[in-house]
């Protein structure tokens, strides 16, 4: 590259770091085209803030919930009150143990959260190594999605969730075998039931090879796993997986469809260690809105539906559940808990703390001005891994801050406590 | 099709079940969700015993949970049932499963004694203590068994009752007991939480069990070893809701005549429902199996559509398939697609039948798969001095249960004549067999029949009618003939260390056909005596067993099947023969067995082969023949032999990368996802091979000497890949990178969908097929058309492939998104090499493959070639984004 070149994005990387930070102070008011109801420009700005410092925003702007008057905007928890909390000084345990069966390794995260699948090709390497870093860092997880394992991740596999998705690109046995955890990815709640997409744009030489598919043409993974049209294709599935590596925990990734209480209870005979149902407020700007807003169960629903059912089958203390998709918040992941999951998988935040506006156009290859959900050479340099990581450490850091506050105030020692707690959650009706 | 007469005694039919259906809540949903299942059926023109489905249920069990598990018998032995063969054929077999007996006297009274006449009654005998079954964990229900008919005077107030009066008096006591039992189960099973009676059968000449528990469970704990029957099924289920389960639920399912168990689930329940509703039906175990079997009854007993228009009515024929058919047959198709589409089960399904066909005294086993062909299913067929034909979830099953049969029953050996898969709503076979087991010769219903018939046979048909048998005038060896050996013969060969296998087979194929049994035996044994004694020659004498078991060729009027089952059976017994890895015996082969597997280490010395004898392991989980396989290689095996395998699952997966010197040879009835996820090593299959094979797989080479299954190297991303037989459904979806596969035979449908595997003339993907198949003389011969599938090559981007056509039989209707190219010189130097290699794998000639009517043609003129359409839409964005 250039030198001019290099200075360019040099000049361009500082000024989005300055613009960041001191758009986060909330000194230039709220930009009015930020965001939307859900990720509202509050909510953006605040995890920038956060991103920045490593603590809960102090610039007085909701960084809680959004304003979609729905889903976890209109839940709020019912602390106790302040003379029965318990004191700020007092340890609380946020840990939570991905194995819960009796086979398999045992493995812990000190945090109830961990990054979601985003391909290379959907987001950069930079940004996968970003996340990559965090994850051995904080001592949790993140996955490599659908597209294929690049080998600059290596260096971090025991952090890195191996993605078998339905396209099936870039697995291999290699990087099934070098994952401690590896993912089922049977539907993605953003689109249930249309398979993975990335538009040719996206598909440059670089994301081609990786895929073994070709430069500049769309792939669409199929809605199904081919191989797996019913319960007992799905145990062989998962009888696979554990035989081209028998140490791996293994996780089954659904939607939110109506019968998802089943499907959870399928998933754990087939063997499955962690069951992720990912509703449908997640999803990159990617994701077409017609199926993020118009297909499945909205995931406040299906939690306890699947908490639920599986604690009436008593299997529930055999299997993890973690919710995803549209998890912004230490607030959300918090109420997700209490709804009756373990814990949470978190994607958008992660890429919000990288500085995403939240523009949706992010299936373009060179639509993401900050850099993120593009492959481009150059665009994508915007990001270091180091800068990256250390953002997305620190949101995570004032999230735990949070996290102990939450329960503090809800007289809870650990997280585990929280999983099921309806009782301490209320809903605010009319969205206030 | 029906004049006004017959549609309005239909419509009275449908009426005199409202009173049924009133009241009655419609289920939005099903209660109970389940998708997999194992299923196997058999049919056979003598009667089997219950007791060898042991074996295929018991290696199917990983298809079910023990939540659910079932048997239907049909066609039964009036002795062992104690009545007479009139009874037998003439009452109703009304099975109840009372989960509380205490019920059964209000039952009796209320459903039974006052209204059938009761011929016979006894109580199904079964073990005392279920805890006795292994791992049986719910009590089965007690089982009652009334053989009757309806009172007279019952029949005729229900007949006026109802203005049934125009209807067939047999017809409308068939609805009177179908109606009875309805009322049994709203009584005593629905409506009521405590579910304590239900009907399990009482169609004529056939019995239902099932259970919460496993299918072999159903068999032990009703003691039905011993029951003999003409048509038997099995079902092993895999509910997965709620943690109690009722064997309401279990399969099969009962419509009158005919029990269907089903591997599936379809999207579409309510949709069913709703139409069976608006004729008056509705379901009380809320499972689509249950839905599925009233929909049968419907479309047969009230509509008495002839079997190939219920068949259409459920799997209609669709696309290119329709077009293809006859221009009259498509009109009717038309017609009951219009009437039926909405009720057609939409998603995954495969239903097994097992029926009596009470008017033509005939037996029935029907197996119909889906339009899309989403669920496994293999059919088989052996005749010999009886004939039996098979369908189930897997090859292995098929094995299993013949295997069962010849141990205790000489006129039966472990190899079908045919094993082939159905192509789902299709033109050629309709997706749909059926085995009919008939009286030999007709015996008219008025003749006094006395003692049970043994003069019976068994025809397969397809969906249209057309026979399916194995290639005639050929025969099976007796196999008392085969007790001593000849003391010479004119086996035509000596073999030993020195001896070139390939050359011998060359010299043997030719004679091999002229040759007696006894010869052929002898020609086997003596191979096995010759490794006996000279250590050398062990493999010069596997090699050319190998190839005898391989190869396809002349064999004269012997049954090509019952020759490979002695191969089979020396290859055998020469592994058998290998020092075990404890030995001291210098040795460069070396054996290994389930209970010695601890014993695994590395090879010592000149040790270079491994045979390891597949009984004893479980098909998956981490004692299984796959991680034996990946222990063995990491071990420092190169060269490891898998035999008498039996569903042995993930056989070559998780060898990891670089494994490019190990070579692998199975031998048996190999399972799903073999050689997936391959990165290195090279595997050959001697046999067909089941589905899911090399998916994902990456590089080394898999050599299948038989037919493959379902999604064939989905997601594949290379390697090098032979198969002398044919692919079932969705072979090489989503394949991309390099992968390189010659199939000799054709593909069911959707080959090559969303193919991406770059351009084949820099290093890209292709496959080759040869649309070639053998005829029962073992000459090589061209199938009807090279493919059949009205899907071939859709929204490909990258690889290509190569079809032998010369007729130009694949048309532009089958392609969407391919086309047609010239073949180019560089085609054909690039395929050439994989052709010669295809050659020296199968015998396949090259010269053979481009001789048409007999003379030899240019590769342009024989082959052609299909790429992908080049996308005009993505010209600009090719431009603007390879700018940067």
């Amino acid at each position: 590259m250039t030198e001019v070149k290099l200075r360019v994005l040099q000049r361009h990387e500082e000024k989005i770091h300055r613009g960041l930070a001191e758009l986060a102070s909330g000194d230039y008011g709220i930009p009015e085209s930020l965001g939307n109801v859900r990720w509202t420009p509050e909510l953006l700005m605040t995890i920038w803030e956060q991103a920045g410092t490593g603590k809960p925003p102090t610039s007085g702007l909701e960084y809680k919930v959004g304003r979609s008057g729905g889903g976890f905007d209109a839940l709020d928890f019912r602390f106790a009150p302040e003379s029965e909390r318990i004191d700020e000084k007092e340890p609380v345990d946020l840990s939570l143990s991905l194995n819960r069966r009796r086979n398999g390794p045992p493995i812990e995260i000190p945090i109830p959260v961990y990054g979601a699948g985003m391909s290379f090709g959907s987001v950069s390497l930079q940004v996968m190594l970003s996340r990559a870093i965090t994850a051995k860092t904080l001592g949790i997880f993140t996955s490599t999605g659908e597209g294929g394992y690049p080998e600059p991740l290596a260096a971090y596999k025991d952090h890195i969730i191996t993605q078998v998705a339905t396209g099936l690109f870039g697995v291999r046995e290699e990087t099934i075998q070098r994952a401690r955890i590896v993912e089922l990815k049977y539907a993605q709640g953003a689109k249930p039931g249309l398979g993975g997409h990335l538009l040719g744009d996206k598909v440059n030489s670089d994301v081609a090879n990786m895929r073994e598919s070709l430069p500049w043409v769309s792939l669409f993974s199929p809605f199904p796993f081919h191989s797996v049209y019913s319960v007992e294709d799905h145990k062989k599935h998962v009888d696979w997986i554990k035989t081209v590596n028998p140490n791996a925990l293994v996780i089954v990734k659904v939607s939110t469809p109506v019968d998802v209480d089943m499907v959870a209870v399928g998933a754990y005979y087939a063997g499955a260690h962690i069951l992720n149902i990912d509703g449908g407020y997640g999803g990159t700007g990617a994701a077409p809105e017609i199926a993020k807003k118009n297909i499945a169960m909205p995931l406040e629903y299906a939690i306890p539906k699947v908490h639920k059912f599986l604690l009436k089958e008593g299997i529930r203390d055999q299997i993890v559940v973690m919710a995803s998709g549209g998890i912004r918040t230490a607030y959300d992941v918090a109420k997700a808990i209490a709804l009756g999951a373990d814990g949470c998988v978190i994607g958008s935040s992660e890429i919000v703390a990288l500085g995403c506006t939240y523009c949706s156009n992010c299936e373009r290859g060179r639509g993401c001005p900050i850099g993120i959900t593009t492959v481009d050479p150059e665009l994508s340099l915007l990001i270091k891994p180091d800068w990256g990581a250390q953002r997305i450490i620190n949101m995570y850091t004032s999230w735990q801050t949070q996290w102990h506050d939450i329960l503090r105030k809800l007289r809870l020692r650990s997280i585990k406590e929280l999983r099921g707690r309806y009782d301490l959650l209320r809903h605010l009706h009319d969205g206030r | 099709m029906m004049d006004d007469r017959q549609s309005a005694l239909v419509q009275q039919l449908i009426e005199s079940r409202r009173q049924l259906a009133k009241g009655r809540e419609l289920p939005t949903r099903k209660v109970e969700a389940e998708g997999g299942c194992g299923v196997i059926g058999v049919a056979s023109s003598v009667h089997i015993k219950a007791k060898h489905l042991l074996a295929p249920v018991l290696q199917m069990k990983n298809r079910g949970n023990g939540k659910g598990g079932g048997i239907a018998a049909v066609g039964l032995n009036p002795k062992q049932l104690g009545v007479s063969q009139a009874i037998l054929d003439e009452d109703y077999l009304l099975q109840i499963a009372y989960l509380d007996p205490s019920c059964r006297t209000q039952l009796e009274d209320e459903f039974i004694r006052s209204l059938l006449e009761v011929h016979h009654a006894n109580r199904v005998p079964s073990m005392e203590n279920y805890r006795d079954v292994e791992e049986l964990e719910v009590e089965p229900p007690q089982v009652w068994r009334y053989f009757c008919r309806v009172k007279p005077e019952a029949l005729d107030a229900f007949v006026e009752g109802n203005s049934l009066g125009e209807l067939d008096r047999h017809k409308a006591e068939d609805e009177f007991i179908f109606q009875n039992s309805f009322r049994i189960n709203s009584k005593f099973y629905a409506a009521d939480r405590d579910r304590k009676a239900f009907v399990l059968s009482h169609g004529r000449n056939m019995l239902v069990f099932k259970i919460v528990g496993y299918a072999q469970q159903v068999i032990q704990y009703y003691q039905l070893e011993e029951l003999e029957a003409h048509v038997l099924i099995g079902h092993q289920r895999y509910p997965t809701k709620g943690k109690v389960w009722h064997p309401g639920g279990s399969h099969p399912f009962i419509g009158l005549d005919e029990a269907l168990v089903h591997n599936g689930d379809f999207a579409n329940y309510y949709s069913i429902t709703e139409y069976l509703a608006q004729r008056n039906i509705v379901p009380l175990f809320l499972t689509d199996t249950e839905v599925s079997v009233l929909l049968f009854d419907l479309l047969n007993r009230v509509y008495e559509y002839p079997l190939e228009y219920v068949i259409e009515a459920l799997a209609p024929t669709t696309e290119r398939d329709l077009e293809m058919l006859p221009a009259e047959k498509r009109e009717t198709y038309r017609e009951i697609q219009d009437t039926h589409i909405h009720s057609s089960p939409d998603g995954p399904w495969f239903f097994i039948i097992g029926r009596t066909d009470a008017r033509r005294r005939q037996y029935q086993l029907l197996g119909i798969t889906d339009t899309s062909m989403l669920r496994p299913q293999v059919f088989a067929l052996q005749e010999g001095e009886t004939q039996i034909g098979f369908i189930a979830s897997e090859k292995q099953a098929i094995d299993a249960l013949l295997r069962s049969l010849q141990s205790e029953d000489s006129r039966f050996w472990s190899r079908a004549d045919l094993y082939w898969n159905a192509r789902g709503g299709s033109y050629t076979d309709g997706g749909a067999f059926i085995f009919t087991v008939k009286e030999q010769h007709h015996v008219g219903p008025d003749e006094a029949v006395g003692g049970s018939i043994q003069d019976r046979r068994l025809v397969c048909t397809d969906k249209f009618g057309t026979v399916i048998e194995p290639p005639k005038a050929k025969h099976r060896y007796d196999p008392a003939e085969l007790q001593s050996l000849p003391e010479s013969t004119n086996v035509p060969i000596k073999i030993d260390h020195h001896s070139d296998p390939d050359a011998l087979f060359r010299q043997l194929s030719s004679e091999i056909a002229e040759l007696d049994f006894r010869s052929f035996w002898y020609l086997c044994r003596s191979l096995v005596g010759v490794s006996r004694t000279d250590g050398h020659a062990w493999w010069s004498c596997i090699e050319l067993l190998t190839l005898l078991l391989d190869r396809i060729y002349s064999t004269g009027s012997k049954k090509r099947s019952s020759m490979l089952e002695l191969i089979e059976r020396c290859l055998y017994e020469i592994f058998d023969s290998f020092p075990s890895l404890a030995q001291g015996r210098e040795s460069s082969y070396r054996s290994i067995a389930w209970k010695k597997k601890t014993s695994l280490r590395p090879p010592k010395g000149s040790e270079q082969v491994l045979a390891c004898r597949a009984t004893g392991f479980p098909a998956e989980g981490p004692d299984s023949l796959a991680q034996f396989l990946v222990n063995a290689a990491k071990q420092g095996w190169k060269r490891v032999v898998l035999y008498d395998l039996r569903g042995h699952r993930f056989i070559g997966c998780g060898l990891g990368p670089e494994t490019s010197s190990l070579r692998v040879d199975v031998y048996g009835s190999s399972g799903d996802y073999l050689s997936s996820g391959l990165d290195g090593a090279e595997i050959h299959v001697h046999g067909s091979t089941q589905d899911q094979l090399a998916n994902i797989m990456k590089s080394g080479k898999l050599v299948i000497h038989g037919d493959t299954g379902q999604t064939f190297m989905y997601g594949a991303k290379g390697g090098d890949v032979y198969v002398l037989g044919s692919a079932a459904g969705r072979p090489l979806i989503n394949a991309v990178g390099r992968c390189r596969v010659v199939i000799n035979g054709t593909c069911l449908d959707y080959l090559a969908e969303s193919f991406m595997a770059g351009d084949p003339l820099n290093g890209g993907g292709f496959a080759v097929l040869n649309g070639m198949k053998y005829d029962p003389e073992g000459n090589l011969i061209e199938l009807d058309t090279p493919y059949p599938g009205g899907n071939l090559f859709s929204l490909a981007s990258g690889g290509a492939l190569y079809i032998r056509d010369p007729h130009k039989k694949v048309g532009v209707d089958q392609l969407n998104g391919g086309q047609f190219a010239e073949l180019t010189e560089r085609d054909w130097n690039l395929v050439l090499p994989y052709l010669k290699e295809n050659e020296k794998l199968f015998g396949i000639g090259v010269d053979a493959l481009l001789t048409v009517e007999g003379k030899r043609r240019n590769a342009e003129e024989v082959y052609r070639k299909i790429e992908p359409v080049h996308l005009a839409a993505l010209e600009p964005e090719e431009l603007e984004v390879s700018r940067f």
